[in-house]
């Protein structure tokens, strides 16, 4: 049993992983500007979270710092200020990843890869988003449908009442990160084909 | 051919059983291939898990706990610091106090013999507490003080080995981005070891008890490094010669000017430190104040004119507001103090607002919140590709194989640490201290401790022996990095050449440690 919230994460999903036939379809020498364009709007998609969603790292700093301030001075212990900290954290890293993954700066081991030619590089990066990286995130927003659902359906709040209770909104980072770094594998795969086919002018 | 064919269910029922042993060899040749360590990670956990599952000897329910272990990552108290620690290390290294530092250090201690040596050693150290990103400081300081000491005639493997030791402190030194990592791995595993040992009101293990253990073994090295410079300056002359005094200028002009540089990152440094290590605040608490202190800082340098007195005066606020509340003690201020306080706050957050408007008119800190986004996604994500990897492999029954394998290495545990610290460091060739802190530490570091061994002193050991792989050629890190950024006129070999006798002196500190636990776990 399903409900409205489940459906629609699987259906978002169907829809990400459709997505990937373009750079197979490019691959093949079809309609390789679709697969492009497509590339280009996903990165631009994540490069808007990641540009807004870096300046949780200095709220993070300040509302802390606030927390220390006043608690050690002042006495003050205020939950949702402690709450803030904890949905700032995890949007950080949770939203940003599919960003990192477009600026490329997710550690790779590259104790072979700084000799591989750029069409290796180019051709594990496909292999990878295809074999690894897709099937990573399909499993997650899976796994994270019943999960979140559930959430949702008591609109789960804190474990103290004073709190912010928003807790069903954090846990649904987990699908949008999922989502996010799924909709990036596309357009790393479609650079790497465009590189495998050598037309990687385009994307640069 | 049909031979091979009527043979596949057979090896398919012995591949059956072995196949966590087979994940983490696919794991490792995938790695290898260069694709995002998180994603490979996962990825390769997950493909097992369906052949496991397609085979029958896999529950497709072990993974049902992965989303609430991600979300687990975003409530962790003690994971929170880890983005607060790497805020404060791009501010400062932003702030270009590093530079300014050895700068006026080569000019204190150039004139004498292996001075400059020492001063790189002297910065790394600082860098490094304050960083704790292993490739950001040997970079900096290959950058910095690498063509300096070649200019000046120092052997490019002197020069280069006391550089690529001197960044490796980053991971030693604390506040380490992983020692916090390891701090909780190990208090996690340290719980599981004793109530597998039938202990119910287990002991706990802190952030900042690992921080306590790895200071003294932190300082030792730096010492340990700098005797060894000048030692071989005094033999080797030629090696590290000195500046000529001509050229230096005014020596009391040189320390008047450190005197106005190194006080104030320092006293920031000792500040955050000292405050986890007297338990008075928690590693997040002190991160968020030492971030705060490090804006303040790099705000005062980039200010001019009035903004550039009211953040010095918002600094001096913020510290009398912080000694107010120590003296008004746990209750908090009260009456004419409260005000005071108040008072305070507002005027440091006058100074805080001057300091963030400086920074932000630089653009300074649009990259300082970029660099901080990247290095916590990246911590994060092999975060969560790690558990997965975890969960599939105690699915196929690997946590059981790693405890009876280190249950039979002979020599009790010992021996079987031995077998671990030698698994670590061949592993700290290609792996990063932070996937080996978050992938194979868990395996193994429940098994050790319920066989006895101290958690601290069990964490600094880790971090000692993998900071030596990371310096032992030819695979170490530290000095691919070094060689990335070192002129062409430096050969790889006189890299290799420069770095082994850092690595001598490591092993030195791991031989003191097993003789003399008590240098980690004094404080406990």
């Amino acid at each position: 049993m399903l409900d409205p919230a489940g459906h629609a994460l699987n259906l978002a999903a169907a829809l990400i992983f459709a997505l990937y036939a373009a750079p197979l379809a490019r691959l093949a020498g079809l309609a390789p500007g679709l697969s492009s364009r497509l590339a280009g709007a996903i990165s631009s998609v994540n490069t808007v979270v990641g540009r807004t969603v870096k300046w949780f790292a200095l709220a993070m700093v300040l509302v802390q710092a606030g927390v220390v301030l006043l608690r050690y001075v002042f006495n003050i212990s205020l939950l949702w200020m402690q709450e803030i900290i904890v949905y700032l954290h995890g949007g950080l890293f949770l939203l940003a990843a599919g960003y990192v993954l477009h600026v490329g700066a997710h550690v790779r081991v590259d104790v072979f890869r700084r000799v591989m030619s750029e069409k290796t590089k180019a051709l594990v990066d496909l292999l990878g988003a295809y074999l690894l990286l897709a099937p990573v995130c399909a499993a997650i927003l899976i796994a994270a449908g019943p999960y979140v659902a559930q959430s949702w359906a008591v609109r789960e709040g804190s474990a103290e009442g004073s709190g912010l209770g928003l807790i069903y909104l954090l846990k649904t980072f987990i699908p949008l990160f999922a989502a996010l770094v799924a909709l990036q594998g596309v357009a790393l795969a479609d650079r790497s084909v465009a590189v495998l086919r050598g037309e990687d002018e385009v994307a640069a | 051919m049909s031979e091979v064919l009527a043979d596949l269910p057979f090896c398919a029922c012995i591949a059956a059983g072995y196949l966590d042993v087979l994940l983490v060899l696919t794991v490792c040749a995938l790695l290898l291939a260069g694709f995002p360590a998180a994603f490979t990670l996962a990825g390769t956990a997950l493909l097992f898990a369906l052949i496991g599952w397609s085979m029958g000897v896999f529950e497709l329910s072990y993974l049902i706990p992965y989303p609430q272990r991600i979300f687990g990552a975003t409530t962790n108290q003690v994971l929170i610091a880890v983005p607060l620690f790497i805020f404060m290390g791009v501010v400062l290294e932003r702030a270009k106090i590093a530079e300014e530092l050895l700068d006026e250090m080569a000019k204190l201690f150039g004139s004498l013999q292996g001075g400059l040596g020492v001063s790189v050693i002297v910065v790394g150290a600082l860098l490094a507490a304050s960083t704790g990103i292993v490739g950001a400081t040997v970079v900096t300081m290959g950058l910095l003080s690498l063509p300096v000491m070649l200019k000046r005639g120092y052997d490019p493997a002197l020069a280069t080995g006391s550089i690529a030791a001197a960044g490796t402190l980053g991971q030693i030194i604390p506040p380490s981005i992983v020692i916090i990592l390891l701090g909780d791995v190990i208090s996690n595993a340290y719980q599981k070891a004793q109530l597998s040992r039938g202990v119910f009101a287990p002991e706990t293990v802190t952030v900042g008890d690992l921080f306590a253990g790895a200071l003294v073994p932190g300082l030792l090295l730096v010492a340990l490094y700098i005797a060894y410079v000048m030692g071989t300056a005094l033999l080797r002359p030629a090696s590290a010669p000195c500046i000529p005094a001509a050229e230096i200028g005014d020596r009391r002009e040189a320390f008047r000017s450190a005197l106005k540089t190194l006080p104030a990152p320092l006293i920031l440094i000792v500040a955050v430190l000292g405050s986890i290590l007297g338990g008075v605040a928690t590693p997040t608490e002190a991160a968020a104040v030492g971030a705060v202190g490090a804006l303040f800082l790099a705000g005062h340098r980039t200010a001019a004119g009035p903004s550039k007195t009211l953040i010095r005066i918002g600094a001096a606020a913020l510290i009398a507001t912080l000694a107010a509340g120590a003296l008004a003690g746990p209750q908090g201020a009260t009456g004419g103090l409260a005000l005071a306080a108040g008072a305070g706050t507002l005027v440091a957050l006058a100074g805080l607002g001057a300091s963030i408007f400086c920074l932000l008119r630089t653009s300074a800190l649009s990259e300082v919140t970029e660099q901080t986004l990247r290095t916590t996604t990246m911590v994060f994500a092999i975060l969560i590709g790690a558990a997965l990897f975890s969960l599939v492999f105690r699915g196929l029954g690997g946590d059981a194989r790693v405890e009876h394998l280190l249950a039979a290495v002979p020599g009790g545990p010992a021996g079987a640490l031995l077998a671990v610290m030698a698994v670590m460091f061949v592993l700290g060739f290609f792996l990063d201290f932070i996937e080996i802190t978050l992938v194979v530490v868990p395996l193994v570091a429940a098994p050790l401790l319920a066989q006895g061994v101290d958690p601290v002193w069990l964490g600094v050991m880790m971090a000692v022996n993998l900071q030596t792989s990371f310096l032992t050629p030819p695979f170490g890190f530290a000095l691919f990095y070094l060689r990335g950024v070192a002129p062409e006129s430096v050969k790889t070999t006189d890299i290799y050449r420069g770095a082994l006798p850092f690595v001598a002196v490591q092993i030195m500190m791991l031989g003191l440690l097993a003789l003399f636990p008590a240098l980690a776990t004094w404080a406990r």
